[in-house]
């Protein structure tokens, strides 16, 4: 059994070398699939970033009423927290309103401080897991008697949840499309490399090589085609993700190093097991006749 | 030519491949497997060189005493072949071949000698009648065990197929290494095999390196390095003129005499009336002629 991994590891070593052009070719295809695979992954990474941070910002605003009581608006915030729809639940108070007002409009301050008394409300700003459960945030705020009124941003959520719901789809689908392309792409030139040497499947096969002996230098070879080109790949990606990097610092989520190691893991998985896979089906359809 | 010493072992010592003493695998193993048989072989070419003279027409049926001696390597009962596209390439072909034989399987193109061949080595299955190779009935064969009936039957080809980025003696041991052979065996036996064909001196030069002639002996050494019980030679001269054919006759002739079993199909017509070995010709799918020590064409 050692042996025979041994012969087919030599055989395969010896394949890729000896077969020159056709291993150059299949791995500088396999190089160009999987850095277009990992960039457009990278781009959907950031898209995807950018989405959540959007989402993120959909906050609930309930202003609530000067005659409400402090323990009424404490029961409030509590019985929001338990909700399984909010992840955060922040008091802005009327002093802190007021301040608030005064930083964001300086050139108004005049007008705010001739009222007799501070006209902002306290509000309730409250953070939502998903930006669609802002009719039932809002519903069961409207009726608690506390509240005066809230903030109705329905119809913006709605257009932002249509807009982030086509951008992320599309993005699943464009990255299926041009991963199946990819795919094709990277076994057709495994084929073609497999098929330039049919001649000596051929003479196995006439002197008696067991199905294994034949297929299995195939598929290493193909594993180290696979492994050379992931390695090429992600050695070209540092670079590159180190140019875009600054770019993406603009973004408030971390796409970075997390990133680059979970794409080095895909591009690497994705390669050997396409080199395998790729490899094993040409070699097959020599085998079954 | 004659068989003057009836023993094939004895042959085979005083051959200067033969070389006994390191053979651990192919000779010995062969040797063991047939000790009962071990008589039956020394009768044998004694029998034939009693037959040899008598130039007749005698079918294998007819020639009882060597269907009794001799193991069979080689029996097609009523075989017929039709393939997919409806062409019927062999309509009930008996044909056996006793071990030690040297069989000359001859007929126009279209006669069905390739299917012969291609069913002897289980590359299409008979589609009526049975095809025995060493015993085992090849149509009722596991598809797993297919590489190990192949490895009972050397061949070779018109065209060589070698593998031109491998040397000489590279190609040869590739049929022993493809079929899980240690290493250690390897060299002697891919020594000796090019010792037969006497390429000893070109065995690390690549086959563009070679002429012609000197191409199929590495062929014939690949086919024989794991001792075959049967040797198929499909128009091995085909590409090669007359005289590097004649060698290649030789050869296989030698091959023949240190106790392989040769099939051969061919065209060449002065090759065959001039070695008189057994003929089996082919004509539309049918054996039209199976004679002893003949000549290409049917004679008066």
């Amino acid at each position: 059994m050692i042996a025979f991994i041994a012969f087919s590891f030599r055989r395969a070593w010896q394949g890729f070398r000896r077969n020159g052009l056709m291993s150059v070719a299949a791995t500088a295809t396999m190089v160009l699939m999987l850095v277009l695979l990992s960039s457009l992954m990278i781009l959907l990474t950031g898209l995807n970033a950018t989405l959540k941070s959007v989402e993120d910002e959909v906050q609930v605003v309930a202003y609530m009423r000067d005659s409400a009581p402090q323990s009424e608006i404490s029961d409030l915030q509590t019985s929001l927290r338990n909700m399984p729809q909010v992840t955060q639940v922040g008091y802005v108070s009327k002093d802190q309103a007021y301040n608030d007002f005064v930083t964001r409009h300086p050139d108004q301050v005049d007008v705010i401080k001739s009222l007799p008394n501070n006209p902002m409300p306290a509000s309730l700003r409250i953070n939502l897991r998903d930006p669609k459960d802002y009719v039932d945030v809002a519903a069961y705020l409207k009726n608690n008697p506390g509240v005066e009124r809230v903030l109705n941003i329905k119809q913006t959520v709605d257009q932002m949840v249509t807009v982030i719901n086509v951008l992320r789809v599309g993005g699943v689908v464009i990255l299926l499309v041009v991963g199946l392309i990819v795919l094709f792409i990277i076994v057709n030139t495994i084929r073609l490399a497999v098929v330039s040497r049919a001649d000596e499947i051929e003479i196995m096969r006439l002197v008696g090589a067991s199905d294994a002996f034949i297929r299995w230098p195939f598929v290493f070879e193909g594993a180290i085609v696979g492994l050379l080109g992931a390695l090429i790949t992600i050695g070209l990606l540092f670079p590159i993700t180190a140019l875009v990097s600054p770019y993406f610092k603009v973004l408030p989520v971390e796409a970075g190093l997390a990133v680059g190691q979970n794409i080095a893991l895909i591009v690497l998985g994705s390669g050997v097991g396409i080199g395998v896979v790729g490899s094993y089906l040409s070699v097959r359809s020599y085998l079954h006749r | 030519m004659a068989p003057s010493g009836s023993n094939p072992s004895q042959i085979r010592d005083s051959d200067p491949p033969a070389e006994t003493a390191p053979d651990p695998k192919p000779l010995g193993a062969m040797d063991t497997a047939e000790k009962p048989a071990q008589s039956a072989r020394q009768a044998r070419p004694v029998a034939r060189a009693v037959k040899r003279p008598a130039m007749g027409t005698a079918k294998p049926a007819a020639r009882p005493e060597e269907r009794v001696t001799n193991r069979v390597v080689l029996a097609m009962q009523g075989v017929t072949k039709s393939y997919p596209n409806g062409r019927v390439a062999l309509r009930g072909v008996d044909l056996i071949i006793p071990e030690g034989d040297f069989v000359f399987l001859v007929g126009p193109s279209g006669a069905g000698k390739s299917t012969v061949i291609k069913l002897v080595i289980r590359d299409e299955l008979a589609t009526k009648g049975s095809v025995l190779l060493d015993g085992r009935d090849l149509g009722k064969l596991k598809r797993r065990d297919v590489p190990k009936i192949r490895r009972k039957i050397g061949i070779v080809f018109q065209d060589f197929k070698l593998l031109p980025s491998k040397s000489v003696r590279d190609n040869v041991a590739f049929a022993l290494e493809v079929i899980g052979t240690p290493r250690r065996e390897i060299t002697p036996a891919v020594d000796r095999a090019l010792r037969v064909v006497g390429l000893t001196g070109q065995a690390d030069q690549l086959p563009s390196q070679l002429s012609g002639g000197e191409q199929q002996r590495t062929a014939i050494a690949r086919a024989l390095v794991h001792n075959p019980r049967l040797f198929i030679a499909d128009e091995p001269t085909g590409n090669l003129d007359p005289l590097i054919s004649w060698e290649i006759i030789q050869l296989l002739l030698r091959i023949n005499e240190m106790g392989v079993t040769v099939l051969m199909a061919t065209h060449n017509a002065e090759v065959v009336t001039a070695v008189r070995k057994r003929v089996v010709a082919l004509e539309d799918g049918r054996i039209v002629r199976d004679q002893v020590a003949a000549a290409y064409e049917r004679e008066g």
